[in-house]
């Protein structure tokens, strides 16, 4: 895999870029500030919103035949950390971000980095429109990598300041996605055994459509249920899943997708996790088979991570290795 | 280059310093305690890529989890579940080494972040500070042992000038009983100074008193259990696998004086066994050892100056004292002491020659005591059969074996051989330039605590002075904390096979690191932990089984004598010196002589080594037994007493 830089440490020279906005009038931020992806809050209320069944007719609470059985080859996941490190004209942010995703293979129970490592990226993202050609010219004659925040179609208009800062993360979290959805695509067309994707896959072109690729989503701030299944998702025992159902949103691919309950925590979504996988090929056998893929994955337990009720260890194990690589 | 085995790694809470530093590696590196690395920095220091070499002193392992407990809960409390998991938990391998050298050392700085590889033969070397010492032409090295690590398999020297002087010297070893490593361990070490211990430095030999069983009576005999390996290390330390090619054993008689006080008694093993006997000259310069403080005030030292200066060898002559007299032996001095005494009663006398009466006859009584307290060393007659001081031969090996004999004997020959020792070291009539003293069970001998006997003042003193002579002390131990500090720390090289815990528990290891504290207690037959002025830290060996008889197997192929007959000691005295000699000659030749003089003659026959040698027993006895004969033939006068003599005379 390809990186924008080195991947190792190297980069962006934040110092050059402080240097070159401050030539634009431009006035730094303290440094040592807190991630935006810190400070986010969710923009939206949690929401139910019922999906189209591909098995039964109604929300069901299913056992699984068998005995899990450990089948993933490989985990992927991605990281990304924005901090603003100056305003240009008082108001329009520039961002740092850095993303990174990799892809860690597993043979013999011991994960290794796949292919040719991880994808590591760091970059500028401020609103070019906004911050004037000139600035652009100068940061982009430095050789560092600027990315524009503002939507193509968008009106060019002074902002609120937190809008700024919001188009800026997702701005970054694109570029983490982009760089997820290389790397399991290229797993996908040269790989054998099955990818446990951390997240959902409906928004990777060629993986979602892929046998091999295997979402898992740990975050239900959507639940694709109706309001009198919730109590059937809250009440699934560990190892059960809900009958399967169709994600499809206006830019992701459409998929196949099921509650499991991995462990039981007491709380009516600890230790749940919604598989997403392609809807080719779909079978309630097959939605059986994947959730033993999955549940054979709560062991080792990923602690001390928070999220260990609905973390696979290989998903924690590529995130520490982004950390130690990316920084 | 070498494959890289580890990165080192620092941290703020962990950081490197110029004498430590930390290093990681895969799980299934080739590296534990004791493992010689080196780093090679990427940033010039003074125009030069830095090099450090350390030697690994700690080793950690962890995973990724904060707590035991979280590992209890992931497997529900089930042990076997932990290695069905799909996935095996993130370990690491962290260890610390000790720096050994910088190089360039100057200016001194913490270790660099760098590649760590294993030590090659080479880094070996120069990390140990060896290649000073082994340079073509000019080498000083005395191979100790095999460093290995991995693929690395490395022939570690001592420098000789540092353990056999001058620059420092003497050996100390330290390890458990019944593993055979101390005896081991300076048995494969000699062999390997008489193998490389430079031509340029002159000659070199060894005295060793075998003070506990067998230990040290078959270094002539070669091994009989050398293995693969071992034959492996002694070419690859090119030492020849063999024993020592002269040796001479040493061992004062039985009480009875039949036999020599020794477990080297088998006929067959005879030829190279000679008596060890002293007279009252060799005796009375040491009297000290025998004599504590209470026995010895300053009138009696005086005394025995006297005695010494004025009595002992020559013709002494007193108005007072009914004869001459020539002491040369203890019989001839406890006639000396009946003629003074004598004296002073006949004359109502309390002090003679400023001497009083009560200080003479508790000195007479102290010195002929010690024939008997040391009966079969000391001899009455005078007879001597003494080590062959001046003609020391390079590369041999003397054995002095006291182990059967009492404490007072052990003493007065441990004092006595060492001061010959050191004396003639000093105006070179040795024989040789370098000696070698191996002495066992240390801590009975220079206890770190307990009485200042002459003995621990005389092993302290070659402790500290030995070196500029080339008289050098290889001393062993259990316990090294029970040895005084001084013949300790006078100690240019230490080796330690494995030791006791609570040994270890004591302040004088509180400088090891735990692990190594941990692997000195668990060390494999055959290993030792080396410090040696060079090394700035201690390094790992193996050393080869040496290459002579063990004593236990040596008294097994070659069992003990049994005590024999008087005639029949006298024919093993003789033998060796006379093959034509037989049991049924003896008998008849000592037939009409007393035990007594049998011995004396036997004695003086070895001593005197003739060649005619039944002549000269003969003569012996005939001298004697003719005196006696012409006092018996001769008849003495009939004599008539007068009728007048009330007395008859």
């Amino acid at each position: 895999m390809s990186a924008t830089d080195d991947g190792r440490g190297g980069g962006v020279p934040i110092r050059d870029a402080r240097r070159i906005l401050a030539a634009h009038g431009g006035s730094p931020a303290a440094p040592g500030g807190e991630s935006l992806e810190r400070q986010a809050r969710p923009s939206s209320v949690p929401r139910l919103d019922g999906a189209p069944l591909l098995e039964g007719h109604q929300i069901e609470a299913r056992d699984l035949m068998g005995a899990p059985v450990a089948a993933f080859g490989a985990f992927l996941d991605g990281i990304q950390r924005s901090v603003v490190i100056g305003y240009l004209d008082i108001t329009i942010p520039v961002v740092h971000g850095t993303t990174a995703a990799a892809i860690r293979e597993r043979d013999d129970r011991t994960l290794h980095t796949w292919s040719d490592g991880p994808i590591v990226e760091r970059s500028l993202f401020l609103p070019a429109a906004l911050a004037g050609t000139s600035t652009m010219s100068a940061l982009a004659a430095s050789g560092i990598p600027v990315h524009d925040t503002l939507p193509a179609a968008d009106p060019v208009a002074l902002r609120h300041p937190a809008e700024l800062l919001g188009l800026a993360r997702q701005a970054v979290q694109a570029r983490r996605e982009q760089a997820e959805e290389r790397l399991a695509g290229a797993w996908c067309a040269s790989a054998r055994t099955p990818l446990y994707v951390d997240g959902g896959i409906g928004g990777f072109a060629a993986a979602s459509r892929s046998p091999l690729a295997v979402g898992v989503v740990k975050s239900h701030h959507t639940l694709y249920v109706d309001a009198d299944a919730v109590a059937t998702v809250a009440s699934l025992r560990p190892g059960q899943r809900t009958s399967a159902f169709v994600v499809a949103t206006r830019r992701r691919t459409r998929v196949a997708s099921w509650y499991l309950r991995l462990r039981d925590t007491g709380a009516p979504l600890g230790g749940l996790v919604r598989v997403e996988v392609a809807e080719a090929g779909f079978d309630s056998a097959r939605a059986d088979q994947i959730s033993g893929w999955v549940l054979a994955e709560r062991e080792p337990v990923a602690l001390p991570d928070s999220r260990w009720d609905v973390m696979a260890y290989g998903i924690r194990d590529c995130e520490e290795y982004l950390r130690a690589v990316a920084g | 280059m070498g494959e890289i085995l580890g990165r080192v790694v620092a941290t703020e809470r962990r950081p490197n310093t110029p004498h430590q530093f930390n290093f990681w590696t895969a799980l299934d590196a080739q590296v534990g305690i004791g493992t010689i690395v080196r780093v090679d920095g990427k940033i010039p220091v003074a125009g030069r890529l830095p090099k450090v070499y350390g030697v690994v002193v700690e080793g950690l392992s962890y995973s990724d989890l904060e707590t035991p407990l979280h590992d209890v809960l992931g497997a529900d409390g089930e042990p076997g579940r932990a290695d069905d998991a799909p996935t095996r938990r993130t370990e690491i391998r962290l260890y610390t080494a000790a720096v050994l050298r910088h190089i360039p050392d100057d200016p001194l700085q913490p270790v660099p972040l760098g590649a760590v590889y294993l030590a090659s033969e080479a880094d070996v070397q120069v990390a140990l500070r060896m290649d000073a010492y082994l340079k073509p032409g000019a080498s000083t090295g005395i191979p100790i042992g095999l460093y290995r690590a991995g693929a690395t398999s490395s022939p570690i020297y001592l420098d000789a000038d540092f353990l056999l002087g001058p620059e420092a010297a003497h050996l100390n070893i330290t390890g458990v009983s019944g593993l055979a490593t101390k005896t081991s361990a300076v048995e494969w070490l000699l062999s390997s100074i008489f193998a490389h211990f430079p031509a340029q430095k002159g000659s070199v030999a060894a005295l060793c008193f075998n003070v506990k069983g067998p230990d040290l009576c078959f270094l002539d005999q070669p091994a009989t259990r050398l293995d693969a390996s071992d034959l492996e290390l002694y070419a690859k330390l090119g030492v020849p696998a063999e024993p020592f090619k002269h040796v001479e054993y040493f061992a004062p008689y039985t009480a009875r004086g039949y036999a020599l006080n020794t477990l080297r008694s088998n006929e067959s093993l005879s030829h190279n066994v000679r008596p060890l006997t002293w007279g009252l000259r060799e005796v009375l310069q040491y009297a000290e050892v025998l004599l504590n403080k209470d026995d010895v005030d300053a009138k009696a030292d005086a005394l025995i100056d006297f005695i010494r200066e004025r009595v002992v060898d020559q013709d002494f002559h007193d108005d007072r004292l009914a004869t001459s007299h020539r002491v040369q032996s203890f019989t001839d001095l406890e006639r000396w002491f009946r003629d003074v005494l004598r004296a002073m009663e006949e004359k109502n006398q309390e002090v003679w020659r400023t001497h009083h009466v009560a200080t003479i006859r508790k000195v007479r009584n102290r010195l002929t005591n010690i024939s008997t307290r040391c009966r079969g060393l000391v001899t009455d007659d005078g007879t001597v059969s003494d080590l062959p001081w001046g003609v020391f031969q390079d590369r041999g090996v003397y054995v002095v074996d006291v182990a059967n004999l009492e404490e007072d004997a052990q003493d007065l020959i441990f004092a006595r051989v060492v001061t010959q020792l050191r004396e003639r070291l000093e105006k070179r009539t040795l024989g040789v330039d370098h000696v070698v003293v191996f002495v066992d069970e240390l801590n009975k001998y220079a206890p770190a605590d307990g009485p200042d006997t002459y003995v621990r003042k005389m092993l302290l003193d070659v402790a500290e002075r030995g070196r500029y002579l080339g008289l050098v002390l290889f001393a062993a131990q259990q316990f090294r904390s029970q040895v005084h500090r001084r013949v300790v720390g006078n100690s240019g090289t230490a080796l330690f096979g494995r030791m006791d815990s609570d040994e270890l528990a004591t302040p004088g290891y509180a400088t090891l690191p735990p692990t190594t504290r941990t692997k000195l207690s668990t060390l494999d037959k055959g290993e030792l932990m080396v410090r040696h002025p060079h090394f700035t830290q201690p390094v790992f060996v193996r050393f080869p089984r040496p290459a002579v008889l063990s004593g236990r197997e040596g008294v097994e192929r070659y069992p003990q004598a049994d005590e024999p007959t008087l005639e029949g000691a006298v024919v093993r005295a003789l033998r060796p010196l006379d093959r034509s000699i037989t049991l049924d000659w003896v008998k008849e030749t000592i037939a009409l002589a007393d035990e007594d003089e049998v011995l004396r003659a036997r004695n003086r026959t070895l001593q005197v080594r003739p060649d005619d040698v039944q002549a000269y027993f003969r003569s012996q006895l005939k001298r004697r037994v003719a005196t006696e004969s012409v006092g018996a033939r001769t008849r003495p006068a009939i004599r008539t007493s007068p009728g007048d003599d009330p007395y008859a005379f």
